[in-house]
């Protein structure tokens, strides 16, 4: 544009030479005949002599006709979309040009009437060039005002179709509701019209409701009106962008057909019959009216123009517009190039067109921006329809988006909170076994049978493996918190005496679980004990937790090979029985994720335990995991190094043996007192090396030192399923247990949801609690050595799992 | 016969063809129309280049320009005596600059020269006045002629002296679209 500006400017003027121009060229030279001459006389004659108040009446006369046929266009746009708004709602059947009629007028309207427009200033008399300009201008508001009409139009009907929205239920398209609108739409009939919604797609003359017929029928309609499948049937609802895209899209084929049409016909067969008729006809063709049409570059590019205008109308609701229509630009300028070297003849009149190219551009960016304010106003104003087009869901989907990751963040963080102590390890190690369990167990309840169950399973899924030394020890709380106990009864019961079953000590069934989940290595004498009692024991329980319990050992085994069965699951049984049903039922873990089926096994090897179990405290934070762990690291002193003191490390043989002791079947209450202090004792140690170790473990230790006591004279008791009692008495003497425990039950119940493996994982430790075995010697914890001299295990290693 | 003719002499054909805007066929079919408009004067030779002048009256009845109002002008613009008698050669030149080949600028030269009745190189109001008369065949009240010619003046004269200069008329025909298409005479 500037360099248009610079030639322009270079050149002079245009000044208007009207009058010598009158003057001057008015004679055409060429003229030979005398009534061409007296014709060009009077019109030479007419001009001079129209003074200047003719000829502003004239020109204001002129002016008039053209608002007016501009406003004529404009209504009739107007209400030839109000018609067909109508007809949909009337007619089932649109036919092929009431579907199209809206585009075939505009399109009309856009070649005739600059020909009028032509006629029209011919009156004005002004030169060519000024003609020219006035026409050019005409022209351009006349399409920019059709397609305004148009747009707006359209928008009205979407207002209308918009404001129904609200009033019907969510899930209605918006053609129902657009339909409906248009007939005052009730609510009751806007929903009655719902259900037949779904129809709609066929086409038939649905919306069934005798009532809402006309309203149904628009959604008919709407699908069928949209002639080129643009973005067509929406299943459920044509939307209204749809709508109004389709319009567009109809719009410009029309008016590619209409040009295409206008060019053969005014053009190439206008230059057939001048050429081959003029022979034979009464006046020469050639020169007089048909003549061979002009090229007129003004006029074809203000066609450019408008056909810019529409695709940018149409653009935003049609998006394939600006690709369609380069296709269209292409074969329209092919047909053109050769229409004008074959049917035109130049312009006679030369304006130096090209000379008005600023005027050409800053028209196009005039119709740029004109056209840009009802799409924007659509933006704003209208709602996006809601069952199609990328900005439907935009919010809701942002919405549901956010709320999904806040529940999901809570939960991880509950989960974090509650599963720390459910080692990650652990967590990796028995996924599927977890889930097993909970599937099975997953009451929350503090039920003792459960917790019972879960370690029986535990167990009972341990004894399949010989050589692994893995238990499973299930958290008793993950079953209902009852099991607990029973299940270090269990193991504790089975570890200790190969040959009395681990029903002894415990009455409860996890106790034989435990006994039967003893590794293998164990003397198969306990372990078929164990056995035995498993399957009394907890007939129920089972699968999944034996199946749990042995997917975990298998873990175990993978990955301690070298444990071997702790003996001293005996004295962790026990120890186990009496802190952990408290801490099970109390707990949720037990409730929560830590289902008792979820139990993981963690093998606390020799070696490997006191990582594992440093590992797994580390992660589980929650008091009663930690009470758990103290469990372990009582029961396996030997695995955990953090004992300071190993009292029983130094002497493997003694320490060993004494935890083992311990945590054999109390048959006598003496013995379990002893083994009581023993285990007090032991669980002080634990828990001052546990508090050195962490500092959240402490009170947890402690917790966890409380309840092995009522558990040992629990399990003094016949090895029934003494679940309940047990609980109520453990419950009891554990004061600082409970608390906590509940604490971290409400708390693991809370955010263990979603974890299902933290609080279910289980430290299997593998305790060697040979009496000879050097192993066992390892680290053993301060309770050991009296433990081990209870103890009086025959089997080499114990195994027991502690529900992490 | 074939090519030879014996009208002109070659270097004649081709002294006319580099001064016109005509080719060697429509030099000899101007050397016939001028012949035919008096046939008793203009000789068949002219190798030897006879001084033959027509005078006004017979050429303003060509048919090409008799219905133009400014045939006079036209004839006498052309002709050396400046009273309308035209030579072969005036003649030759009267149409090659009313063809279509020839360019604006001559076209506006001569068009100055019709237009300026009074040959004072100006163009004045008489002559204005003069020009629209012939145009409207006197069919304008004074009134609308002064009217027309002052405001031809008004819009053309650059100069300010209330006559038209042939800088002041070039400047304005120029401008005009229609000039080249109306100032053309076809023979």
């Amino acid at each position: 544009m500037a360099k248009n500006s610079r030639l322009s400017l270079a050149s002079a003027s245009d000044e208007n030479y009207t009058f010598c121009w009158r003057v001057f060229c008015a004679w055409d030279y060429l003229i030979g005949n005398p009534e061409a001459a007296e014709s060009k006389g009077a019109a030479c004659v007419a001009q001079s002599t129209t003074s200047g108040a003719v000829l502003i009446s004239l020109r204001i006369l002129a002016n008039i006709l053209v608002l007016l046929s501009l406003a004529g266009s404009i209504y009739i746009i107007y209400f030839v979309v109000d018609r067909s708004q109508r007809l949909e709602q009337e007619k089932p059947e649109l036919t092929l040009w009431e579907k199209n009629e809206v585009s075939v007028v505009v399109s009309l309207i856009t070649m005739i009437a600059p020909s009028a427009f032509e006629l029209v200033s011919q009156l004005e008399m002004y030169h060519p060039r000024t003609s020219l300009r006035f026409q050019l201008a005409r022209v351009l508001v006349l399409y920019l005002g059709n397609l305004y009409s148009l747009i707006i139009a359209l928008l009205d009907k979407v207002n209308s179709m918009s404001s129904a929205i609200p009033v019907s239920s969510g899930n209605w398209s918006d053609s129902t509701t657009f339909l409906a609108t248009i007939a005052l739409p009730e609510e009751d009939g806007l929903s009655t019209v719902a259900p037949d919604a779904a129809e709609r797609q066929n086409g038939t003359f649905l919306l069934g409701q005798e009532a809402n017929r006309t309203r149904g029928a628009t959604p008919v309609f709407l699908n069928q009106t949209a002639l080129y499948g643009y973005n067509m049937r929406t299943p459920q609802d044509p939307c209204w962008e749809t709508y109004v895209g389709q319009e567009m899209l109809k719009l410009s084929i029309i008016d590619m057909i209409f040009t295409v049409l206008s060019i053969l016909l005014i053009d190439f067969i206008r230059g057939l019959l001048v050429r081959y008729l003029s022979d034979c006809w009464c006046w020469d063709l050639e020169s007089k009216f048909p003549e061979y049409g002009e090229f007129k570059i003004a006029e074809n590019v203000l066609h450019l123009i408008y056909n810019q205008g529409m695709i940018w109308m149409g653009a935003f609701f049609s998006p394939c517009l600006p690709a369609f229509n380069v296709l269209k630009l292409i074969g329209l300028m092919y047909l053109r190039s050769w229409a004008v070297l074959t049917c035109n003849v130049p312009h006679q009149q030369v304006f130096r067109a090209s000379r008005s190219n600023n005027f050409y551009l800053a028209m196009l960016l005039f119709m740029l921006f004109l056209c840009m304010l009802p799409t924007i106003f659509a933006i704003v104003k209208y709602r996006p329809s809601q069952h199609c087009g990328p900005f439907s869901m935009l919010i809701y989907y942002l919405q549901a988006i956010a709320r999904s990751l806040k529940v999901t963040n809570n939960q991880l963080r509950m989960q974090l909170q509650t599963g720390r102590y459910c080692g990650v390890t652990a967590a990796l190690l028995c996924p599927p076994t977890a889930r097993l369990q909970d599937t099975e167990g997953g009451d929350k309840k503090p039920d003792p049978e459960g917790h019972v169950t879960g370690v029986e399973s535990c167990v009972r899924s341990g004894s399949p493996r010989r050589n692994s030394s893995v238990s499973g020890f299930e958290s008793p709380e993950r079953q209902g918190g009852g099991g607990a106990g029973g299940g270090v009864r269990t193991i504790t019961q089975s570890a200790a005496r190969p040959g009395p079953n681990r029903a002894q000590p415990g009455p409860t069934g996890p106790n034989r679980a435990f006994g039967a989940s003893r590794s293998p290595s164990t003397p198969s004498v306990t372990q078929e004990h164990r056995e035995e009692h498993t399957p009394n024991r907890h007939p129920g329980h089972p699968g999944g937790a034996s199946g749990s319990c042995r997917s975990k050992s298998h873990h175990r085994v993978a990955y301690s090979p070298s444990c071997r069965h702790a003996d001293s699951v005996h004295s962790d049984p026990l120890f186990r029985k009496s802190f952990r049903p408290a801490p099970r039922e109390a707990s949720g873990l037990a409730a929560a994720p830590c289902r008792f089926h979820t139990t993981r096994y963690v093998i606390l090897n020799e070696r490997d335990a006191p990582k594992q179990l440093l590992r797994s405290n580390a992660r589980t934070p929650r008091r009663y995991h930690a009470d758990e762990l103290v469990d372990i690291v009582e029961l396996c002193p030997r695995s955990v190094r953090r004992f300071p003191s190993p009292g029983p490390a130094p002497g493997p043989g003694p320490a060993p043996p004494p935890p083992r002791q311990r945590y054999q079947p109390h048959l006598d209450e003496e013995e379990e007192e002893e083994e009581e202090d023993e285990e007090e004792r032991r669980r002080r140690r634990w828990r001052d090396a546990f508090a050195s170790a962490q500092s959240h473990r402490p009170r947890s230790l402690s917790d966890l030192h409380q309840p092995p006591r009522p558990l040992h004279r629990a399990d003094s008791g016949p090895p029934n399923p003494r679940g309940p009692p047990h609980w109520s008495r453990d419950e009891g003497p554990r004061h600082q247990a409970a608390p906590s425990l509940t604490e971290s039950d409400s708390d693991s119940v809370a955010s263990s949801s979603d974890q299902q493996h933290s609080s279910t994982d289980q430290y299997i430790q593998v305790i060697h609690y040979k009496d000879k075995g050097p192993r066992a010697r390892g680290k053993p914890a301060k309770p050991e050595p009296k433990a081990g001299a209870r103890l009086n295990v025959s089997e080499p290693n114990e195994l027991f799992c502690s529900n992490v | 016969m074939g090519n030879k003719q014996t009208i002109f002499t070659d270097e004649q054909l081709d002294a006319y063809q580099d001064c016109t805007f005509f080719t060697r066929k429509e030099i000899l079919r101007l050397h016939g129309r001028y012949h035919e408009l008096a046939p008793h004067l203009v000789p068949m030779d002219y190798t030897n280049d006879p001084d033959v002048k027509l005078p006004l009256a017979l050429i303003v009845n060509m048919p090409e320009l008799k219905e133009n109002p400014f045939r006079s002008r036209i004839v006498e613009s052309f002709s050396e005596d400046g009273e309308g008698n035209l030579s072969f050669n005036d003649f030759v030149d009267m149409f090659s600059v009313l063809s279509e080949t020839a360019p604006r600028e001559l076209k506006a030269i001569y068009a100055f020269k019709i237009y300026d009745f009074n040959t004072d190189n100006f163009l004045c109001k008489e002559d204005l006045e003069k020009t629209l008369n012939k145009l409207t065949r006197e069919e304008l009240t004074p009134e609308e002629v002064v009217l027309v010619c002052e405001k031809s003046i008004e819009e053309a004269d650059l100069d300010g002296d209330s006559k038209l200069s042939f800088a002041d008329f070039e400047n304005m025909i120029t401008r005009a679209p229609d000039f080249i298409s109306t100032f053309h005479i076809r023979i």
